[in-house]
């Protein structure tokens, strides 16, 4: 990293619009392209913080900013247009977490990067809707709640109750939620309300290691932990009536189901396995990156092949463990309400991904180009017509889910032609973090944290007091801000805002 | 079912902690140090289970033996914690309280270790917050004159 004074460091940077600052060629070597980040007012003074903390030369410990690190992917090979922040950018590894960038797949040299990605494969983000209200649901709220954390294993080390063998699972990666629809665990209607309808056709199991199967069998239909939840939400706020008419939403205090997971163990291996098999590969073919966790091999190379085969099936895994919490849940309310799930009328309204790899076809600079578009902690957000949401949506967009963080808001928006332009069809994908989890920890008391969540009129169920500290509300930016950010700067558009009144966490 | 091993006195000593978990937004960055490098990989092995339990409600009731190889030492500190993870989150589900370098070639960067400790069991381990995978971002070892400590970002 090059390391230069606070000021020297600023003049690399360029303020374009009250949203958007421009990140100038040279503030880290070898940069192909610029840099971009989207921020307001309050998020801005957090991301110089970040930069201003280190640029301390001589020490040792420390990490990477997150602006240093949208300039390191600006640097990869084959890069085209911008290396993106959306306005929830933080540090991460490798990319920082917001971060998009995409790579031309007609350039031979270009690259696809495990980084990129993340080690999460298809976190993402599901709704449920209900035709249930908050009046229905208040009476019962704590009975609901215990029951959803009674069917959902969640926290570290918990196993899935699915029935899996070895030979299922192999199923499973290869057909996604094809696999679910066929043993019975969703409705066919799922998966056409789902990015790539549940199911990513390159995955290939046989480029899965063992080891990534053996981390992935015992936890497929788990939550997880960390940042990872399930919640009962009510709607707060319409902001396009229309668009939100669609997905099924018709009124405040309309009870809503959101969950927040992705491949597990499974998808953690798969990516460890590329980074370290590209990181050899990287020595043959003579690619150079500023950073060692920016492991990427050429798209058409073996490994990067591989990958994209592989990064498929836990793309499939983690649509497989989102569709099995979903019936846990709808299980869950149908048991509480005596009714079944389609008398509640539970449909998913969308599912998105935020931590993916994707072909995607975009226009730059007047040619429509075929594009590897990577997208680490941000939200594809397609626009009205385009040939790739389904039907129902494509009057208002692809619905977009924000999750928040444990006892703020949510939103659903939707995408918009100049996202489609500006930022490759990206926004963001949540609040991101402000305050480290070390720190949290220290500052924050579990008792505290508890009593506020109740004050709000929030159930909670988790399985670890420590992490309640690390993902209080306090430990991260606003959610309001980071979406204001986006429906100002145009790149998505305010629909829905949910609030949450129960919390089912790791 | 784990047999029931013998384990000697000295097995079931406790090492002293040299770690700690250093302020990082998204992930945790573990600083571990030690009298040698060997040592500060223990540490940071350690470090790795703590994060994921309490780590004094873990007993010393069976072993695990580990290997791992690198082409530098980063890679070997990866593929080394890579493995410690493996066997928590894979078949075993094991869990150590106390991390055993046995042998550690600093030149061919091959390392075998012995982890102590027991099955993780949710009614007896309280759950700390998953470690998804080890990073390569910032990672920093040092290993000159007094100086034996390492850096490492893991990812929540």
């Amino acid at each position: 990293m090059v390391v230069r004074q606070y000021n020297e460091e600023l003049k690399y940077l360029e303020r374009l619009s009250p949203q958007c600052w421009r990140i100038k060629k040279g503030f880290q070597p070898n940069m192909n392209v610029e840099g971009i980040f989207y921020v307001n007012d309050h998020l801005e003074k957090l991301m110089f913080e970040e930069l201003r903390n280190s640029c301390r030369p001589g020490s040792i410990g420390g990490f990477l900013p997150g602006m240093k690190q949208i300039a390191n992917v600006a640097a990869l090979p084959g890069i085209v247009g911008k290396s993106v922040g959306l306005p929830d950018v933080h540090s991460g590894y490798g990319f920082a977490i917001g971060n998009m960038a995409a790579f031309d797949m007609d350039n031979p040299k270009a690259v696809v990067s495990p980084g990129g990605v993340g080690f999460d494969i298809n976190c993402g983000v599901r709704l449920l809707r209900t035709n249930l209200t908050e009046a229905d649901v208040l009476p019962i709220k704590e009975q609901l709640a215990q029951s959803m954390f009674d069917h959902i294993p969640v926290g570290v080390g918990s196993k899935g109750i699915i029935p899996m063998t070895a030979r299922d699972l192999e199923e499973a990666l290869e057909m996604g939620m094809d696999w679910s629809l066929r043993e019975g665990y969703i409705w066919a209607e799922d998966k056409e309300h789902c990015e790539e309808y549940g199911r990513m056709a390159q995955a290939d199991p046989a480029t899965v290691s063992m080891r990534a199967k053996k981390r992935g069998l015992p936890q497929l239909g788990t939550l997880g932990a960390g940042n990872h939840y399930a919640e009962i939400q009510v709607v707060d706020e319409i902001y396009d009536k229309w668009a939100a008419s669609k997905m099924g939403i018709e009124e405040k205090g309309q009870v809503c189901v959101m969950i927040h997971s992705g491949s597990r163990g499974f998808g953690h291996q798969v990516a460890t396995d590329a980074l370290v098999a590209m990181e050899k590969a990287m020595k043959r073919d003579d690619i150079d990156t500023n950073d060692r966790q920016l492991a990427c091999a050429r798209i058409h190379s073996k490994e990067g092949q591989d990958y994209l085969k592989s990064m498929s099936a836990a793309a499939n895994f983690a649509w497989v463990n989102r569709s099995s919490m979903t019936f846990l849940s709808r299980q869950a309310f149908a048991k509480q309400f005596q009714l079944s799930p389609d008398d509640l009328d539970m449909h998913v309204i969308y599912d998105v991904s935020h931590n993916i790899a994707k072909i995607e076809q975009h226009w730059v600079d007047g040619k429509l180009r075929t594009l590897l578009v990577h997208r680490k902690g941000s939200t594809r957000a397609f626009p009205p017509h385009h040939p790739l949401i389904p039907v129902d949506y494509q009057l208002t967009g692809q619905p977009v889910l924000i999750g928040g963080t444990m006892g703020t808001c949510s939103y659903v928006l939707t995408g918009t032609e100049q996202g489609m332009m500006e930022t490759f069809g990206s926004t963001c994908h949540g609040a991101g973090r402000a305050l480290s989890r070390a720190k949290s920890r220290r500052n924050l008391d579990y008792t505290d944290v508890l009593i506020k969540l109740q004050e709000q009129g929030i159930s909670i169920r988790v399985a670890s007091p420590k992490l309640v500290m690390e993902e209080a509300p306090e430990s991260y930016k606003n959610v309001t801000d980071v979406v204001d950010t986006c429906h100002a700067a145009g790149i998505s558009k305010k629909c829905i805002k949910l609030r949450p009144i129960a919390v089912i966490k790791g | 079912m784990e047999e029931a091993v013998e384990l000697t006195p000295e097995e079931l000593e406790l090492p002293p902690c040299k770690y700690e978990y250093l302020d990082h937004p998204a992930d945790v960055q573990i600083h571990a140090w030690g009298d040698s490098l060997r040592e500060a990989f223990e540490q940071a092995a350690v470090a790795l289970y703590g994060y994921m339990t309490e780590i004094d409600k873990v007993d010393i009731t069976g072993r695990q033996e580990i290997e791992a190889d690198g082409h530098d030492i980063e890679s070997l500190l990866y593929n080394f914690l890579d493995e410690c993870l493996y066997v928590f989150s894979a078949e075993e589900f094991f869990v150590a309280r106390k991390v055993v370098v046995t042998e550690f070639d600093k030149e061919a960067f091959s390392i075998k270790a012995t982890l102590y400790g027991e099955e993780f069991s949710l009614e007896k381990h309280p759950q700390g917050t998953e470690v998804k995978a080890i990073t390569y971002a910032s990672m920093q070892v040092y290993d000159s004159g007094q100086q034996h400590e390492l850096f490492v970002i893991i990812d929540i």
